[in-house]
């Protein structure tokens, strides 16, 4: 695996960007792609994590704490050695109709993939929307990204709500986020799926989703699936 | 001085004793990008059924600190497709190959071996025994007779040898061991995951759909490890050393408790480099000690440890 040394981070509350600087280039990383991430010394296990931004070696996640490896990094010095590999997983442009642009829609941390396919994909990229549920999200992000911020305890509204106000046949639909807000979504959206994952790569099969066309794996044939391909009951 | 890791066991030539644990590394083929299978021994492929199967519901996976719950469920292909897609597909693999199967009942067990025996891609035969994570099926390892049965049934199919994968969690390993040993078996395998859950306190909910799945990683390394050594101890058969395996401190505890292999699981997942990164620990080990073959730390533990000199 490749060292990726911490940099820098700004936090609030449970959600942080991390800037490592890894040892080694990864090779041309696209949106929707995600490195295995893995803490020093610790007997658990790597986990995927979307790539927010990437250029020369510098690598930005966007993260929530949920357990035992994010707790890690967001505890952790700056200066704290990780261990990255990737990318992994297929990059949404080679899954997506690329005759149209996309409204990305995000919940949290599923905001990651979204904002690197608008930088690397202006073109197909229609409008953002970064859902979350509490306002003190907003001191993370920069005056040109306020506007794409909707924060559920300003408005009321969640992402899904805005979206259906914006919403129209022409454009599509990506989106990345907590499955209750992939549910809710029109039937026309790409979504972008989460799993545990052990491998990354397709061998271990843990991170197994059912589709019309069977059990498909996030990490292989992933992360971006047709919203009606997927059986939710089965997640 | 070069160092002759080599190790021959069942009538085959093993150029190192490093083995992929049947599972987590699947059919190889997605971890060629990172490992150089031509550099380890053999890789023991995921265990095929008749019938294709798509796995548990997930969670499959469970990190439980300190190792990793899996309930995958045994999703494969089934053994039509094992054959038509990915048999053509093995010799992209440059290392040895060890098919693994299980049976339901014992006409399935006869038809996955009477198959198995007529790939001559695959050279050797495991009978997953243990698997701990089948909804509602008690694991044949558990009992005495039932592992004779299959282990019979099997060694009149076939000519090739037979690898049994025991479960570590059972009353007393030695007496199945020597069962399967006495039915024709030519090594053994112990063992498999250990059976193990995890709570959410959030919901006061088991993570796992399933509840339960098989423990895996350094937790059960020194349970593992006891279970090489006490059998090793009493029955002369080749063992592959499984569970835990992490770096090459750990497999080369399990070679001197009498393992003639190591198998690697967890450890691949977490990063698939580590089989050829344990293998050069242990070359490193083997120069510092002056010591010219690996074999010759086999079962070390058992008659006095090295000499002192
Ligand atoms: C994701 C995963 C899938 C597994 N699938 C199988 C399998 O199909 N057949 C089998 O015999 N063992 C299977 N195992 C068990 C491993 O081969 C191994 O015996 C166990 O994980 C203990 O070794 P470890 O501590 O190195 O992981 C699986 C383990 C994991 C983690």
């Amino acid at each position: 695996m490749i060292e990726a040394e911490l940099k820098k981070k700004r936090i609030s509350g449970d959600y942080g960007f991390f800037i490592f600087k890894l040892q080694e280039e990864i090779e041309n990383p696209d949106a929707g792609q995600f490195v295995m991430l893995k803490a020093p010394d610790e007997p658990i296990l790597a986990k995927p994590f979307s790539i927010y931004s990437y250029k020369n070696r510098e690598l930005v996640l966007f993260i929530k704490r949920v357990g035992r490896l994010t707790g890690r990094i967001f505890s952790s010095p700056i200066g704290e050695i990780f261990y990255v590999r990737g990318p992994h997983g297929n990059p949404y442009v080679s899954s997506i109709d690329l005759t149209k642009r996309y409204i990305l829609v995000g919940g949290g941390s599923g905001i990651s993939p979204l904002n690197f396919f608008s930088e690397l994909h202006p073109e197909l990229t229609y409008t953002k929307l970064y859902g979350f549920k509490e306002g003190h999200i907003r001191k993370l992000f920069n005056e040109n990204e306020q506007k794409h911020l909707v924060i559920e305890e300003e408005t009321g509204h969640t992402v899904v709500d805005v979206l259906n106000e914006l919403t129209s046949e022409e454009v599509g639909i990506i989106a990345c986020g907590p499955i209750p807000m992939l549910k809710n979504l029109p039937k026309n959206a790409y979504v972008s799926l989460e799993a545990v994952m052990g491998c990354g790569v397709g061998t271990c099969k843990s991170c197994a989703v059912k589709t019309i066309e069977g059990v498909k794996l996030v990490c292989k044939d992933g992360p971006l699936f047709k919203k009606e391909e997927i059986t939710w009951e089965w997640i | 001085m070069g160092v002759d890791l080599s190790i021959e066991v069942f009538g085959i030539q093993f150029k190192n004793p490093i083995v992929l644990a049947s599972g987590p590394a699947g059919f190889g083929f997605e971890l060629q990008p990172y490992l150089d299978f031509s550099k380890i021994g053999a890789i023991t492929l995921k265990t095929i059924t008749v019938k294709a199967r798509e796995g548990n519901p997930p969670p499959r996976l469970v990190d439980a600190y300190g190792g990793v719950i899996n309930s995958i469920g045994l999703q494969n292909p089934g053994i039509k497709g094992f054959i038509t897609d990915i048999v053509p597909e093995l010799n992209k693999l440059n290392t040895i190959k060890i098919g693994s199967i299980a049976g339901f009942n014992l006409e399935e067990w006869q038809l996955l071996v009477e198959e198995m025996d007529k790939i001559k891609e695959i050279p050797l035969i495991e009978l997953n025994l243990s698997c701990p994570n089948i909804k509602g099926k008690r694991r044949w390892a558990e009992d005495v007779k039932l592992t004779q049965e299959v282990v019979k049934t099997a060694r009149e199919l076939t000519n090739k040898p037979i690898i049994v994968k025991l479960a570590p969690d059972v009353t007393d390993i030695i007496e199945i061991a020597k069962a399967a040993a006495e039915a024709g078996a030519d090594g053994l395998t112990i063992g498999n995951g250990i059976q193990g859950m995890r709570i959410n306190v959030e919901t006061g909910l088991p993570v796992l759909k399933l509840k339960t799945g098989g423990l895996g990683g350094p937790a059960i390394k020194p349970i593992t490890l006891a279970r090489v050594f006490k059998t090793s101890e009493v029955l002369d058969i080749p063992i592959i050393g499984i569970g835990g395996i992490m770096n090459w401190q750990d497999a080369l505890e399990y070679a001197m408790a009498g393992a003639s292999l190591l198998g690697i699981g967890t450890a691949v997942m977490v990063d698939p480099k580590s089989p050829t990164t344990i293998l050069s620990g242990i070359e490193a080990f083997l120069k510092r000690k002056k010591i010219e073959r690996f074999r010759d730390i086999i079962g070390i533990a058992h008659r006095g440890g090295f000499s002192v000199s």
